[in-house]
C-alpha cells in the first residue's frame, strides 16, 4: 500500500518556508489549493449530502405518513432501515459496486440509506406527538383527514422533523468522507490524499472544513425551524 | 326558560337560527363490547334551549353527544337535524355546521389565536375580510381583548383558552353547539365566571346547546332541559331543572339531584318572583333586594331568629315581606306557578 502510493512531493523550490519544512499547517498551501482542490471538494460533498437527504427525506416522510396511516407499517420499515443503519459503512459501498458500479448513484444509495431510520423515525414520532385532543377538535370541526395532516399534524410535528433532519444531514456530511473509496469526489479526496502523504496540511484542512460544514448545515436548520415554528418559542403565562 | 320559538335575531350580530335536535331510538353498541353504550335513547332538544346530558361516569352521555357530530358512528337510530338526518351528510361537511367543544379544548398550539378561531370560516372559503371582521366580533363576543388575537394559546390562561374554545365553536354561526364538560378542568371561581358569561352568551346568540356534564350544580344552573342518564343510556328523567328537583322521576335521579334538592330548587327563584307579604309597617328583620334568591333568604330567615325579611325595591322602599311560610309555600305551589 504505501509503496505503491506515490509520494507527493511538496514543490521544495517555489513553495513558501512552512511547506518546504513540512509544517503541522500551512495557511499559504490551503491560500494556493483552495481554487483548484479544497473548493471543488467542498462543493461536491455538499452536493453528495443535498441529495442524499433529500432523497433519504423523500422516503422516510414518504414511508412515515403511510405508517401514521396504517400503524402495522412501522415494525417492518423499523426492521429494515434499523439494518440498513447497522452495515459499516465502508462494507456497504463495496457491497454496492457490483450493482451500481464505482459511481456516484453508489455514493448516495449508501449514504441514503443511513437516513432512513432516522427521518423515518423522526417524522412518525412527530406525528404520534400531536396532542389527541388537537386531533379530536380538529376532526370535530369538520377538517378532513387530508386537512388534519397537513394543516395541523405535520406543522406540529415540525420540531421532531428537523431535529431528525439535523441528525441525518451531520451524519451524512461525515459519512460521506467514506465515499471516496468509490468515487473521487468530495471532501474524502483531499483527506485521503492527505493520508498518504507525510505533508498533513491538506488532511487537516479537508477534515476541518466537513466539521465546519457539518456545524454551518446544523445551525442553518436550526434557524429554518427557528422560523417555521414561532410559537414554540413564545413565553408560556401559565 | 325558554319556549321553542326556532329563535330569531336580535340586535346587530345577526345570529340568524338554531336548529332543533332529534335522537330517535339511538343505540351505540362499540366494537367488541359486551352491552350497548347506549341501549335505547331518544330525546327532542328544542331550537334555541341549552339541553344539559348529566349522569354518572360510563352513562353514554359523552357517546351521545358524539354521535350527533358523527365522531362516532350510531349502530342503529337517528339523528335529526331540523328534521334532516345527519347520516345524510358528508361527516366533515355536517361537523363545520355544529360548534364543538371539547374539555381539553383543543386549541391548535401551533396558530395564533385568530388563526384558531377562523378555522371553520377558512373550510368553509370565506373571503379574508370578512373572515377578519369575524375574528374581531368574536373575541368581543366571549370578552376577550383584541390584542391576545396574535398571541399563541400557550400565552393564554385556562379561562382565556376555554373562551377561545367557544368562540371558535360558534365562528361559522352553527345552529347547534356541542360542548363536552366545556369547564370540567377550570378552577371553581373561574368556572363560575364562564357559566355566568355561557349563559349571558346565549341570550345574545340563542343557540341549541347540547351541553355535558357529571356535575348535577353546573346542570341545574345552565339547563333549560335536563337529561339525566344512567348506565347503558338510558333516560333516567327529561325535565326542566325545577320538575326535575321538585318530582325526580325515582330513586336514582333523587339520589343524583341529591337530598338539598329543596334548597337547589329554592336557589332557582328570586325573591322578587314572589307575591309578598303586605308590611305595613309591621317589625322586620334584615332587608335583602328582590334578586336575593330563595334559599339566601332562607338561610337569612333561619339564622335571624324566625322575624320577616324585608324586600327593599330599587327606589330603597320596602316593596313587602318574606316569611318562612312565603318560602314554604313556593316549593309547593297549589296548581302551578
Amino acid at each position: 500500500m504505501i509503496a505503491a502510493a506515490e509520494p507527493v512531493i511538496p514543490d521544495f523550490g517555489r513553495g513558501s518556508s512552512c511547506v518546504r519544512e513540512n509544517g503541522t499547517f500551512c495557511w499559504e498551501w490551503v491560500r494556493d489549493h483552495w481554487g483548484d482542490t479544497l473548493r471543488p471538494a467542498l462543493v461536491q460533498h455538499l452536493l453528495l449530502t443535498l441529495i442524499a437527504v433529500a432523497i433519504g427525506f423523500a422516503l422516510a416522510f414518504a414511508l412515515a405518513l403511510a405508517a401514521h396511516r396504517r400503524g402495522r407499517l412501522t415494525t417492518p420499515v423499523v426492521l429494515v432501515t434499523g439494518l440498513l443503519y447497522t452495515i459499516p459503512s465502508l462494507a456497504l459501498f463495496q457491497l454496492l459496486v457490483p450493482f451500481t458500479g464505482l459511481s456516484r448513484t453508489t455514493a448516495e444509495v449508501a449514504l441514503v440509506s443511513y437516513t432512513l431510520l432516522i427521518l423515518f423515525r423522526n417524522t412518525l414520532a412527530g406525528l404520534a406527538g400531536v396532542p389527541e385532543e388537537v386531533r379530536d377538535a380538529a376532526r370535530g370541526m369538520g377538517l378532513t383527514r387530508r386537512q388534519l395532516l397537513w394543516s395541523v399534524e405535520l406543522p406540529l410535528a415540525l420540531p421532531a422533523i428537523v431535529a431528525g433532519l439535523r441528525i441525518a444531514t451531520v451524519t451524512v456530511i461525515s459519512l460521506a468522507t467514506v465515499a471516496v473509496f468509490v468515487v473521487n469526489e468530495g471532501l474524502g479526496a483531499p483527506i485521503y490524499a492527505g493520508l498518504q502523504q507525510t505533508f498533513k496540511t491538506e488532511l487537516i484542512a479537508a477534515g476541518a472544513l466537513c466539521v465546519a460544514l457539518a456545524l454551518a448545515a446544523d445551525a442553518l436548520l436550526v434557524l429554518v425551524q427557528r422560523a417555521l415554528t414561532p410559537w414554540t418559542r413564545v413565553a408560556r403565562s401559565r | 326558560m325558554n319556549s321553542e320559538n326556532t329563535a330569531q335575531t336580535e340586535g346587530s350580530h345577526g345570529y340568524p337560527r338554531a336548529a332543533t335536535l332529534e335522537l330517535r331510538h339511538v343505540r351505540k353498541l362499540y366494537a367488541g363490547a359486551a352491552r350497548p353504550a347506549i341501549e335505547d335513547l331518544s330525546l327532542t332538544v328544542p331550537a334555541g334551549e341549552i339541553c344539559v346530558l348529566v349522569g354518572p361516569s360510563g352513562c353514554g352521555k359523552t357517546t351521545a353527544m358524539r354521535l350527533v357530530n358523527r365522531m362516532i358512528e350510531l349502530t342503529d337510530g337517528e339523528i335529526l337535524l331540523d328534521g334532516a338526518s345527519v347520516l345524510e351528510r358528508r361527516p366533515a361537511e355536517l361537523r363545520r355546521e355544529i360548534g364543538y367543544v371539547i374539555q381539553q379544548i383543543g386549541l391548535f398550539p401551533h396558530q395564533t389565536i385568530a388563526d384558531n378561531v377562523a378555522t371553520v370560516p377558512r373550510l368553509l372559503g370565506w373571503d379574508k375580510g370578512r373572515v377578519a371582521a369575524r375574528v374581531r366580533e368574536l373575541l368581543e363576543l366571549v370578552q376577550l381583548p383584541p390584542e391576545l388575537a396574535e398571541r399563541y394559546p400557550a400565552q393564554l390562561s385556562g379561562g382565556q383558552r376555554q373562551r377561545v374554545g367557544v368562540a371558535r365553536a360558534l365562528a361559522a354561526d352553527p345552529p347547534l353547539l356541542l360542548m363536552d364538560e366545556p369547564f370540567g378542568a377550570i378552577d371553581p371561581i373561574a368556572r363560575h365566571r364562564l357559566q355566568d358569561e355561557l349563559l349571558q352568551l346565549q341570550a345574545r346568540v340563542r343557540k341549541t346547546i347540547v351541553f355535558v356534564t357529571h356535575d348535577i350544580d353546573e346542570a341545574i344552573k345552565l339547563g333549560d332541559h335536563i337529561a339525566i342518564l344512567r348506565e347503558g343510556g338510558v333516560l333516567a328523567q327529561y325535565a326542566p331543572p325545577d320538575e326535575l328537583l321538585a318530582a325526580p322521576a325515582d330513586e336514582f335521579v333523587a339520589s343524583f339531584v341529591g337530598r338539598d334538592r329543596a334548597l337547589k330548587r329554592l336557589a332557582l327563584s328570586r325573591v322578587g318572583d314572589l307575591t309578598l307579604l303586605p308590611a305595613n309597617g309591621a317589625a322586620h328583620g334584615a332587608t335583602i333586594d328582590p334578586d336575593t334568591s330563595l334559599r339566601d333568604a332562607l338561610s337569612l330567615l333561619i339564622a335571624d331568629g324566625d322575624r320577616p325579611l324585608a324586600v327593599r325595591d330599587g327606589d330603597g322602599r320596602v316593596a313587602g315581606l318574606v316569611s318562612l311560610e312565603l318560602i314554604r309555600a313556593a316549593l309547593h305551589p297549589d296548581p302551578a306557578r
